[in-house]
């Protein structure tokens, strides 16, 4: 298949995108990421600490009960799953495995403060650009404008790194 | 609409997600990253069409009282939040979206970086039982509440409703100054390259 084949014009593939959120925000809601991803962190740690320990901890409680019926997860585990398949079609699905230490321990921090940043703002970056910010919500602004100091930020640290 | 459906639903949109970011590489990271530092606005071009879309789409259905909006109060928390994520997301050279593609593409960094996202918001999980800060969605009352650093609830069906104003003209304003940013995009690229220098 002829799709599969070479890179798709990254408009097209946002437009498309663009579209159909606009029909999941009529049925479900805006797609996001982090919701899905701290429900899903709820059962894992479920899973590992068992639900007493976990209901010993507030948060779990009061804002985010562990639930497998709730609709964000589903769309993480579809772009894994949809990754994947193309990946497979398109021969593009093999193991990439960061060669340098420095590599991990960025990967390792940015997940951290990527996680921590999530939840602080109850909004990811998804959220912000897909579904607060076209909803001209007051805190997609604020979000917008805190992801891109950050980005800055973040983009100094990088070049210095990179620099040596 | 039953749970069932919904996640159904879920599913099926992110399985399309994932094939459309898989075939065009699209990153959110690289789009505000590769701006930053290589004026390079590939995926940055992307992003702001998609967001003129929503922007159109979502408040013109919210004009009609039409969608499932975004409803919680927002303050202080949003922006440090998205800023301490923002600087994450550069170093660890992924979005949200792309560690789940890359992950399915076999990339293990991705893996990796998606494994302490979810340990970060385990962490945070476990400060915010001590500080209760920001406060639970059931707590909030769209109200400000300084004390806490929030600004209360307002999107574009608010908006709608203080100003008897189709929500939709509010989102077209939006629509086009987002437009105008990639217009400005469009031109720093068309110009030759000697000119960009002078």
């Amino acid at each position: 298949m002829e799709f599969f084949k070479k890179t798709l014009d990254p408009i097209i593939a946002l437009t498309a995108i663009a579209v159909l959120d606009v029909f999941l925000f009529l049925i479900v809601g805006a797609w996001t990421v982090g919701g899905g991803e701290t429900m899903m962190t709820g059962l894992a740690a479920q899973a590992v600490i068992g639900s007493e320990n976990l209901e010993r901890i507030p948060f779990w409680n009061l804002v985010f009960p562990p639930t497998f019926g709730y609709w964000k997860i589903y769309i993480s585990f579809g772009m894994l799953f949809g990754a994947f398949v193309s990946a497979i079609i398109s021969r593009e699905f093999y193991l990439r495995i960061p060669k340098r230490l420095s590599e991990w321990v960025l990967i390792t921090v940015g997940g951290l403060m990527m996680g921590v940043g999530i939840r602080l703002a109850f909004v990811c970056n998804v959220s912000t650009f897909f579904g607060l910010t076209p909803q001209m919500n007051m805190g997609g602004y604020l979000a917008v404008s805190g992801i891109i100091a950050g980005a800055w930020v973040g983009s100094l640290i990088y070049k210095r790194i990179l620099e040596g | 609409m039953s749970v069932l459906g919904e996640c159904l639903i879920a599913f099926v949109f992110g399985s399309i997600v994932g094939i459309l970011v898989q075939r065009s590489r699209f990153c959110n990271a690289a789009a505000l990253r590769d701006a930053i530092l290589f004026k390079s606005f590939r995926n940055t071009k992307a992003l702001l069409i998609a967001m003129i879309i929503l922007t159109i789409g979502f408040t013109g259905f919210m004009s009609i009282n039409e969608g499932h909006a975004m409803h919680f109060d927002v303050g202080l928390n949003q922006m440090i939040g998205l800023f301490i994520f923002g600087i994450g997301m550069v170093l660890a050279g992924a979005c949200t979206v792309s560690t789940w593609v890359k992950t399915g593409e076999g990339n293990v960094g991705a893996a990796w970086a998606l494994l302490f996202t979810f340990i970060g918001m385990f962490l945070f999980s476990l400060v915010w039982s001590v500080n209760y800060w920001p406060p639970a969605p059931a707590s909030m009352t769209g109200e400000p509440n300084l004390e806490a650093l929030q600004f209360g609830f307002a999107n574009a069906a608010t908006l709608q409703e203080k100003l008897k104003v189709p929500a939709v003209i509010f989102g077209l304003i939006q629509a086009g100054v987002l437009y105008a940013i990639y217009r400005a995009i469009k031109r720093r690229e068309n110009k030759p390259a000697g000119a960009a220098a002078e």
